[in-house]
């Protein structure tokens, strides 16, 4: 949370509240913006990268000469040109930007090649020879744990890890969060439900496939333009990557084409300073979808086992659930993933007797990393079934069942952490109200239209959207004009906005008056990432003190020029400081400015940098065991009520509408929030109904766009009600973060709706036509 | 690369006879998403857009035909393609999203021959006549025998699809194409053409395709049987859909596995008859 004393100021001005459209519309609606590979420097290379045939076999040779040799090919790179054993990784260290001895997924990248044009490296990498021993193989989670299971990485003491390793090798990271008494607690329980629940790996299909353009100075410092969501993350992996001072890496943000987890850390900068530094030349390299699906990253499958125990009246007793996430072959963000997934695994509810425990696992697939929800949509999805089953069991409305145990202000979350702005039970209120619930309900079940059965039914969600660190500075011009810069990062959300809204409505001034600057970590103030739901809250947080630190400075000049004391001073729309009840006494921003830098003080610039501090889990409360956040939190709160009508003939579903109620603390551009919440809701969507990366044997089966599906405009409702309820934080002017959480509880909304409709049980994901076919058949042959 | 774009069919031909591996592109759909992906490579295209004799829908009392060149749009909303050749429309409208359906030919979809796309079974269904022109001459090729395999057609080398034939099929049928796809423009996961004529209760003609459930259309003449002279009642599509599954060998992937396509054929083949009966002409 913010520091005592940190407050918000009153907006001034109407900045603040309001859907002004995106500052980049107009030149992203007339094809002006420029993405990575829209770049060309002069003598500019074309690369493309090798991937693996083998899901797991050991490198006997690797022959580039004849790649190298062909006309036109000005460098080829393998392990062998990057620093030795300089592992990369969040937390675990395991990854080097090229298969050294071992290749653990099919297409794992293992040598790159930098042409006069794209065509030509293309050609050179088949011309690249390597022999292989192929090895046995691992693809499921469960099966990796097992003790004569193939193990992926059995150098994994050398690794740099900062957490005590689980004891099985193809572990990456293992969480425990237990509470009360489980043990005996399901004594108490009238009623438990249990049951086994998959969720998928989800393709993050960012339109704009990874690209990275870099280009290396005459003293050896390293430019860096790509599509990625932080500038400072990459800066900082490639400096380590490649051994070099972070003082030789400048990396600078285009615009960016979309992310969602899958362009958080590293993705093909790397293999592009290798080629880089060793063509003598920039290169440039975009990756084709097909390349970008097969060697990056998508979301953990998962698989869950949950029981819940309640008393007859509705009281939740006890929770007890074993998440395992395929993690893929590398660690990537399986750690923290696995770990946010158990601190989700109770869910926004009052359980007192809780037994989580989730393992991250290596498997011999493509990497699993950060995506939207991050964990928590995997856990949610286990938790809101199971909420319902207990709600059906007991003969209780669900949303009353969700309101009679939702968490309240000042209750504890799983680990101890107290909760600030409880309004679960709001936010399920609320959609209720907006979905006529009691009416629509009285539908579940019935053929409201020919061969189809109508369901309506909920989810409940929570999120948080506070961590790690970032700064603004907020810089004076002489015409009484600004700029912003921060280090985030807008990847699509529309940050850029949002960031020039707050300083806007915290200096009294018009967007017209507001720069917003490009992160360059050059210039820019440091920020974490553009990930974890937390631009609005952490770096808007940095932008309104800043701004404030730039208005009490103008504030000291206005005081002398007006000669009155700064209390009696007001910001007036326009960039105007004015004594309050005079109308006419008042001085702009300009003069300031201009008193500044030629008569008294020097330039005016406001800064503000912080770091999320939140509480630690309290161990008298809670068993916390392997690897665990804490620290993290401002919880948010949401509720879904999704109607359906399922095919009866084909197991197909149609969302028919959908009302997403959620606290964002304070809408600073309630457009913005409506976007961000069609747009989880869509990707939740997809997850719940129809995206899935599947593998044969290791291969990835559906890495193009035309076999992995999602959602497109007709397969989504027209009607999606946003919601939005303010009960302010202590973020920018009350705002709270909104990215994620409308993903995290909308595939649990929408199977809980085809059980309403249906009968039958929708335990994995996605519900497919024919999974749901197959669940009705089966609940029509046991009833 | 080179790209060549004939002004008429005869030249069209002639460059097919002078040149090795030359390939047509009709409206490019599939084949341009084919050469991005480095799927086929083409050492000459020859474009056939500029051909005006192979564009439009023209009728005679007896049939209709529509030439190779005729986008999916124009044939979705065409006014001529009534009665029995419903199905074509119908099948037409449902192809892939506005975008495709505004550059996709029906030759070029034909010849493609893939077995997933929406307009071989309807064309089988509508017994359609495949008329192929090549320096030597004219020949017409009866559906029945165009689709070989996978991708694989009857046209012979130096053959280009000039026109297809639709017979007006009998006084009072009603075409129409069901399609199921995972989300929309999708290809079928299965489909079911199907041309039907009522007397009274009772079904007096009766032509059923299946998409997507093989390597080619599938018809079966004893499925159609079972289903002429019966009131189209449960038993009697039970019993079709049964011949016709029996026929179907359909891939298992993405799209579903082979046991959910065989359990959607009674299902669609059901919703394609009730269709039709109950009066509602292919509406799309």
């Amino acid at each position: 949370m913010s520091p005592e004393g940190v407050t918000s100021p009153n907006p001034v001005g109407d900045a603040i509240g309001k859907s002004v459209p995106r500052l980049e519309a107009r030149e992203k609606l007339t094809g002006q913006a420029v993405y990575t590979d829209d770049m060309t420097l002069p003598g500019m290379l074309h690369a493309a990268m090798l991937g693996a045939p083998y899901a797991h076999a050991r490198i006997r040779s690797i022959d580039t000469s004849e790649a190298e040799a062909l006309e036109g090919v000005r460098a080829v790179v393998t392990a062998e040109d990057l620093p030795k054993k300089k592992y990369v990784g969040v937390f675990l260290k395991d990854q080097m930007t090229f298969a050294g001895d071992k290749v653990r997924y099919i297409s794992e990248p293992i040598a790159a090649v930098a042409a006069d044009t794209l065509e030509i490296a293309r050609k050179a990498l088949q011309l690249i020879e390597v022999e292989y021993e192929e090895l046995p193989a691992v693809f499921d989670p469960e099966e990796a744990l097992e003790a004569d299971a193939p193990i992926l990485h059995e150098n994994r003491d050398e690794y740099p890890c900062p957490y005590e390793r689980p004891e099985h090798p193809n572990a990456v990271a293992y969480t425990q969060f237990k509470e009360g008494d489980i043990d005996n607690a399901w004594a108490e329980c009238d009623v438990i439900v249990e049951g086994v629940y998959e969720t998928p790996a989800q393709e993050h299909m960012y339109m704009e496939p990874c690209s990275t353009l870099v280009a290396v100075d005459a003293n050896g410092k390293i430019t860096i333009w790509s599509s990625m969501q932080s500038v400072f993350r990459v800066q900082t992996m490639i400096a380590e990557a490649f051994d070099m001072p972070m003082s030789k890496v400048r990396v600078i943000a285009p615009r960016i084409g979309g992310g969602f987890g899958g362009k958080c850390d590293l993705t093909n900068q790397p293999a592009t300073v290798a080629l880089a530094l060793k063509s003598g030349r920039p290169v440039k390299m975009t990756l084709s979808r097909e390349d970008d699906m097969m060697m990056m990253k998508s979301r953990h499958a998962g698989k869950i086992y949950c029981r819940t125990g309640a008393r007859k009246d509705g009281t939740l007793v006890a929770r007890e659930m074993r998440l395992f996430l395929d993690g893929g072959a590398y660690a990537d963000e399986s750690p923290e993933v696995s770990t946010v997934a158990a601190f989700f695994g109770r869910g926004p509810y009052r359980i007192p007797h809780v037994n989580v425990e989730s393992w991250s696992v290596y498997t011999n697939k493509l990497r699993a990393s950060a995506f939207r929800g991050f964990g928590n949509p995997q856990a949610t999805f286990a938790s809101e079934r199971q909420i319902d089953e207990v709600a059906e069991k007991l003969g209780m409305d669900p949303i009353d069942l969700r309101i009679k145990n939702a968490l309240q202000s000042g209750d504890k979350w799983l680990g101890g952490q107290t909760v600030e702005g409880g309004s679960l039970a709001e936010c399920l209120e609320k959609a209720r109200a907006a979905s006529d619930w009691d009416k629509r309900r009285q539908n579940n079940g019935k053929e409201v239209r020919p061969g189809k059965r109508r369901g309506i039914c909920v989810s409940g969600m929570s999120h948080i959207s506070g961590m790690l660190s970032a700064g603004a500075a907020v810089r004076l011009h002489e015409d009484g004009t600004v700029t912003v810069n921060t280090g985030a990062v807008d990847i699509g959300e529309g940050a850029d906005t949002v960031m020039a809204q707050i300083c806007a409505g915290a200096l009294g001034l018009s967007l017209d008056q507001v720069n917003y600057g490009n992160p360059d970590t050059d210039s820019s103030p440091y920020n974490f990432q553009t990930s974890a739901s937390r631009v609005t809250y952490m770096v808007g947080k940095a932008v309104e003190q800043a701004s404030e630190r730039v208005r009490e400075q103008m504030f000291r000049h206005a005081g002398e020029m007006l000669e009155c004391a700064e209390d009696d001073l007001e910001l007036r729309p326009g960039g105007v400081i004015g004594i309050r009840g005079v109308g006419d006494a008042a001085v702009p921003f300009a003069a300031i400015a201009g008193r500044s830098l030629y008569a008294s003080g020097g330039p005016i610039m406001g800064t503000h940098n912080w770091l999320f501090e939140g509480e630690r889990f309290d161990p008298k409360r809670a068993l916390v065991r392997g690897f665990a956040l804490d620290g993290i939190g401002v919880f948010t709160f949401g509720a879904h009520v999704v109607e359906v009508d399922v095919d009866m003939a084909t197991g197909k579903t149609e969302v028919l509408e959908a009302w997403c109620a959620h606290d964002v603390g304070r809408a600073l551009n309630p457009g913005a929030v409506d976007g961000q919440i069609h747009g989880a809701f869509a990707q939740g969507l997809g997850y719940g109904l129809y995206e899935e990366l599947v593998w044969d044997d290791g291969r990835l089966v559906n890495p193009t766009m035309m076999d992995y599906k999602v959602p497109g405009p007709l397969d989504l409702p027209y009607k999606i009600h946003p919601i939005l309820i303010e009960n302010p934080s202590d973020g920018p002017f009350g705002a709270k973060g909104i990215g994620e959480i409308a993903l995290v509880g909308t595939a649990p909304a929408i199977c809980n709706a085809i059980t309403a409709a249906t009968g039958a049980a929708i335990n994995r994901i996605p519900a497919t036509p024919e999974r749901v076919l197959r669940a009705i058949l089966a609940a029509e042959g046991g009833s | 690369m080179r790209y060549l774009a004939p002004g008429s069919l005869k030249e069209a031909l002639d460059i097919l006879r002078r040149e090795d591996d030359a390939r047509c592109i009709a409206g490019g759909a599939t084949l341009v998403a084919m050469m991005n992906a480095d799927l086929v490579a083409v050492d000459v295209l020859v474009g056939l857009g500029r051909i005006a004799e192979l564009s439009g829908i023209t009728e005679t009392d007896d049939e209709v035909r529509i030439g190779a060149m005729t986008r999916h749009a124009e044939i979705a909303a065409s006014p001529v393609l009534t009665g029995a050749l419903g199905v074509v429309r119908s099948a037409a409208g449902q192809i892939a999203h506005p975008a495709v359906r505004n550059m996709g030919t029906i030759g070029g979809s034909i010849c493609h021959a893939d077995p997933a796309a929406d307009f071989p079974a309807a064309l089988l269904a509508a017994d359609a006549t495949i008329e192929a022109a090549s320096a030597e001459g004219t020949r017409q090729i009866p559906i029945g025998e165009f689709f070989e395999d996978y991708f694989e057609t009857a046209l012979r080398e130096g053959e280009i699809v000039t026109a297809i034939r639709l017979p007006r099929g009998p006084a009072g049928a009603r075409g129409h194409h069901v399609k199921f796809s995972r989300v929309d423009g999708d290809y079928a996961t299965v489909s079911v053409s199907a041309v039907l004529v009522m007397a009274g209760a009772t079904c007096s003609y009766a032509r059923i395709a299946l998409g997507s459930s093989g390597p080619v259309p599938i018809r079966v003449t004893a499925a159609e049987e079972a289903l002429v002279g019966s009131p189209l009642d449960q038993a009697a599509i039970a019993e079709a859909a049964r011949l016709l599954a029996e026929a179907a060998d359909p891939v298992d992937d993405v799209r579903g596995t082979t046991e959910y396509r065989l359990m959607l054929i009674p299902r669609l083949l059901a919703r394609a008859l009730n269709t039709l009966k109950d009066g509602e002409t292919a509406s799309v």
